[in-house]
């Protein structure tokens, strides 16, 4: 197979003095006319390699390293001085996203525009063009002229443009540290899409944690010359030692522990393995509805110790800076501390320190709880909550899987503000990797961080604790979990898992994303039944029953679940001390995306295709009559019926469609509120009782 | 798509950007883009002014307003002598030299810049550079085609008469496009080297302005040259000499122009636009260099 790029011995060389000539000065027309050579500088030095159809690679180097000059042959903007560049395949660059816009004319007409400039012809851009629009979000300013346009949708629909010209070949230089947060996630996926399309990806960026997780190799340019090691891992870690004393770059170890800190994000090696993954160990903020990250800081490491460092990132677009002392103890512990100095008073929602482990770290432990971290699906465009943020503890550990060379690693947090909590994430596709999260939320009232130093957290991470012992408080944890909790009946098995039910059918689930929960709204806010603290099981005739406890509002939450004739019945009672004002409330069955078909007591019909631009759930009904019973189903899936039992209070059951992320069909049993206010004496109340029968085909009548 | 397969559009050797051969299909594969720059252009002109195209006929008409005031008030004596009597309104022959030299004058002022203009394109995408100074060309065809509607108008209107013979003046244009497609090449490029060309080329059209029988016949240059031949040979050195003359004869004398008066601007026009070409394809591959 032909390779898609083709790079032989290619030397690019400047005049030193850039530009037009002028009359006077060196190089200028008086030197041309005489004939005196200018003095060249060079960019790019005798480069060859190869990159195949369909893989992505990756340029890194330093600022003035010749990356930018190498794209740019690639995208056949300028020629090399000598060598020769192939490339096989239709290009399209983002070097600058947007390119030629012409302000005046209206987006419809800059994206003609824009795609005939990637060669694509009027009647290929009619095709794509709504997509395009969809993908931009600009909606109805498509028929603006682009000069009304914010910096966001120019950048956005210059990437919709370019990424619908269905090109063989991306040339991608740093566009993905522009706009805001939901448009790089959005890009991120998009890029990741079209790796998987197998389209070729050749990626410049100063992100090395970017690169790293898209790009299968990379090239170092080293003052136009090229360095390239046998991993990506490799390769960077070259480049970072490389660079190691540079201001914002510290490398310190103890024993068989190293570490390198680099601007914003710190890397952890055991061995020479580099145990966290692309992430490393970062930071993430949000201040005013804006999204920002450690490695958007002007980092500086301040102090330099053999085992550690003092560094200081000062955010580039917000009045703080970062402060984060990591060393290693003596006991190769590394200790994590991070601060925060501001210069004025600062408005932070969020802030949230995060350590990314590798894939093969499959099992972990929180507190009291334990389990095996679910896999990464393509269709994960969102980091996945892995144990539930209620189960407070400061105390997690996680374990690679058997044989891998990279040891267990035990993770203690000390929260110098009360907020902060640590919790396991699986992240979201792209970045593949586990996610030990430290997370504060600040309401309203405590977002204010006056002048001054605010300390957050300390993490300690430790990797000397011995695999036996790790394994073995799983093993206990995962017994106590089990036990008790899952009730069979017939063919199907229902497992309680902290505030949720999931079904299976002879070992085959049929719920997802949310399971079988309840929800409550007290003042606007939605109570899940999973963000409730879940007590032990307890025996009941014919069952099992669990208490919750929410910790927002003052009631108690209480399954109990029993097994019927071809599937299980569940009670939820609430309980309460004091008076409760609820808005409305419903329990629902979250199913797998493949069922296709739904009825209610009143209707039925099929679930609508996901609308991959919804924000919310869309009901598929269009009655909202009271109704008993909803069934969903399917070709090849046992069908799926809620039905309410008549000692309950009234509902209305709705068959809707959670977001296109989300990707799951829903059952609901909801209790509307005619003046929005139900009011539950103090007491206890019979929230919910029905019974979820699963029958398969062939049963069905 | 197939198509492109075969036209070989889908590979990039860097050894072959300098191919002059390459030029036609790099441009018929460009069409599109290039109908699309020459159409951004007119709208990014026209978009806000209140008349919109209206200007394009605002232009030339006062221009030429102007200019036959002058000549019909001020110089009267000497405009009836440029007129040739009764039968060439002077407002006429003014308007059929000025719509034509006026294109020439917009067409190279704009092509010469183009490419430093537009070097948000040049510097970032690789296209078939050749259409931005030709866009250049394309845009103000918009103009002369509303200032030659004009022109016959004021034809008819002052007596003249029209006949197929009107149909001569593409052919003649023809000329004119193509030496001025080649100039803006060679210009173009130039100035992307040499900043000095733009400023150099505002010079150069003024001077040909007075120049070129723009307001004033070709006769009365043969006339007050005929003690120095020399002068007129050199005065038909400018093709646009024989150009401007060669429309007058098609609208006044309602026939093919002389093919003595053509043969000059066309041996110039093929010279220009090869050199261009040639001159513009070994440049356009490096150009981002120097922007």
């Amino acid at each position: 197979m032909t390779p898609s790029i083709k790079v032989e011995h290619v030397t690019k060389r400047f005049p030193a003095r850039r530009g037009p000539r002028d009359l006077r000065g060196r190089g200028g027309v008086r030197d041309w006319l005489l004939g005196r050579r200018q003095e060249m500088f060079t960019a790019i030095r005798d480069i060859s390699f190869t990159v195949g159809a369909g893989e992505s690679l990756g340029i890194i180097g330093r600022n003035g390293s010749g990356k930018s000059t190498l794209l740019s042959i690639l995208a056949g903007v300028t020629l090399p001085s000598e060598g020769r560049v192939t490339v096989n395949g239709r290009v399209a660059s983002l070097l600058e996203l947007g390119a030629g816009f012409h302000p005046v004319l209206t987006g419809r007409e800059n994206v003609y525009l824009n795609a005939g400039l990637l060669g694509m012809r009027h009647a290929q851009t009619d095709a794509v063009f709504d997509d395009i629009v969809r993908f931009s979000g600009i909606g109805d300013f498509i028929d603006q002229p682009v000069e009304t346009y914010s910096s966001g949708m120019y950048v956005r629909i210059g990437f919709a443009v370019a990424v619908h010209s269905n090109p063989d070949i991306f040339l991608v230089d740093e566009v993905l540290s522009v706009g805001d947060e939901e448009f790089q996630r959005h890009c991120r996926v998009k890029i990741g899409e079209l790796r998987e399309q197998g389209k070729t990806i050749v990626f410049v960026s100063h992100d090395l944690g970017v690169v790293n997780t898209l790009c299968e190799r990379v090239i170092l340019l080293d003052e136009g010359g090229m360095v390239q090691r046998e991993t990506v891992q490799k390769t960077i870690s070259y480049y970072l030692r490389q660079v190691g004393d540079e201001k914002g770059i510290h490398v310190f170890s103890h024993g068989d522990e190293e570490a390198i800190e680099c601007e914003g994000r710190v890397s952890l090696y055991h061995k020479g393995n580099e145990t966290t993954s692309a992430g490393g160990i970062s930071m993430e903020f949000s201040s005013l509805g804006q999204y920002h990250t450690s490695a958007m800081a002007d980092w500086t490491v301040t102090e330099r110790r053999p085992e550690g460092c003092l560094s200081k990132g000062q955010m580039t677009r917000l009045p703080f800076s970062l402060l984060w002392d990591v060393n290693f103890d003596q006991q190769g512990r590394l200790s994590w501390e991070a601060s925060l100095e501001c210069e004025r008073e600062v408005q932070i929602q969020y802030i949230c320190g995060l350590v990314h482990l590798p894939m093969t770290f499959d099992r972990w432990l929180y507190g009291e709880f334990g389990g095996t971290f679910p896999d990464i699906l393509p269709s994960d465009v969102r980091p996945g909550l892995v144990a539930s943020p209620e189960m407070k503890s400061n105390e997690a550990a996680a374990l690679p899987s058997e044989g891998a060379s990279l040891p267990p690693l035990v993770f203690r947090m000390t929260p110098h503000n009360p907020r902060f909590a640590i919790i396991w994430y699986n992240s979201e596709y792209l970045a593949y990797s586990r996610l030990l999260q430290c997370a504060a939320n600040f309401p309203e009232h405590a977002r204010t961080f006056g002048p001054g130093l605010h300390r957050l957290f300390r993490i300690e991470i430790d990797p000397n604790v011995e695999r036996s012992t790790v394994e073995g408080e799983l093993g206990a944890v995962e017994a106590a979990l089990r036990s008790g909790q899952t009730l069979v009946s017939g063919a199907l098995t229902a497992r309680f898992e902290h505030g949720c039910l999931r079904l299976f059918h002879n070992g085959k689930e049929l719920t997802a994303y949310l399971n079988v929960y309840a929800s409550i709204l007290i003042e606007y806010l939605w109570n899940d039944s999973n963000s409730l603290q879940w007590g032990a099981s307890q025996e009941i005739e014919g069952g099992i029953a669990f208490n919750g406890e929410s910790r927002r509002f003052a009631f108690r939450q209480r399954w109990e679940i029993s097994a019927v004739p071809q599937g299980i019945s569940l009670a939820i009672w609430l309980e309460n001390e004091e008076p409760l004002v609820v808005q409305e409330h419903h329990t629902s069955v979250v199913l797998r995306p493949e069922y296709n078909e739904w009825s209610t007591d009143n209707e039925r019909g099929a679930f609508a295709p996901f609308d991959a631009a919804a924000k919310r759930w869309i009901h598929c009904n269009r009655s909202y009559a009271p109704g008993t019973t909803a069934t969903a189903w399917s070709p090849g899936l046992p069908s799926v019926t809620i039905k309410v039992l008549p000692d309950a209070p009234t509902v209305r059951m709705t068959a809707i469609n959670t977001t296109s992320q989300e990707n799951a069909r829903v059952l609901q049993a909801l209790r509307p509120s005619e003046d929005g206010r139900i009011r539950f004496e103090p007491g206890r109340h019979l929230y919910f009782s029905g019974i979820i029968s699963v029958e398969s085909v062939g049963e069905s009548t | 798509m197939g198509s492109d397969m075969l036209m070989g559009g889908l590979t990039y050797c860097s050894d072959k950007q300098r191919q002059v051969r390459r030029v036609l299909p790099d441009l018929i594969r460009a069409r599109e883009l290039l109908f699309d720059l020459v159409w951004k252009d007119l709208r990014a002109r026209y978009r806000y002014a209140v008349m919109g195209f209206l200007w394009a006929l605002i232009e030339p008409l006062m221009f030429m307003l102007i200019l036959a005031f002058v000549f019909s008030f001020v110089l009267a004596d000497k405009a009836s002598l440029a007129g040739g009597g009764g039968v060439r309104p002077f407002p006429v022959m003014l308007l059929s030299g000025l719509i034509f030299w006026q294109y020439f004058t917009a067409a190279l002022s704009s092509a010469t810049v183009s490419l430093v203009d537009g070097r948000n394109l040049v510097k970032k995408v690789h296209f078939t550079r050749e259409i931005i100074p030709i866009a250049a060309c394309c845009v103000p065809l918009v103009n002369l085609g509303i200032g030659f509607l004009l022109l016959l108008a004021l034809h008819l209107v002052l007596g003249g008469a029209l006949s197929l013979a009107t149909l001569w003046f593409p052919v003649v244009f023809a000329i004119q496009f193509v030496l001025t497609v080649g100039l803006a090449l060679l210009l173009s490029c130039g100035h992307v080297a040499f900043r000095d060309v733009g400023n150099t080329v505002a010079v150069g059209l003024m001077f040909g302005f007075y120049a070129s029988p723009v307001f004033y016949p070709l006769d009365l240059v043969r006339h007050a040259a005929s003690q120095h031949s020399w002068v007129a040979t050199a005065y038909m050195a400018n093709p646009m000499a024989g150009l401007l003359t060669g429309y007058r004869q098609i609208l006044f004398e309602q026939r093919f122009p002389d093919p003595g008066l053509l043969l000059w601007p066309a041996c110039c026009a093929a010279l220009v636009l090869l050199s261009g070409v040639v001159l513009f394809r070994r440049s356009a591959p490096t150009m981002a260099d120097l922007l």
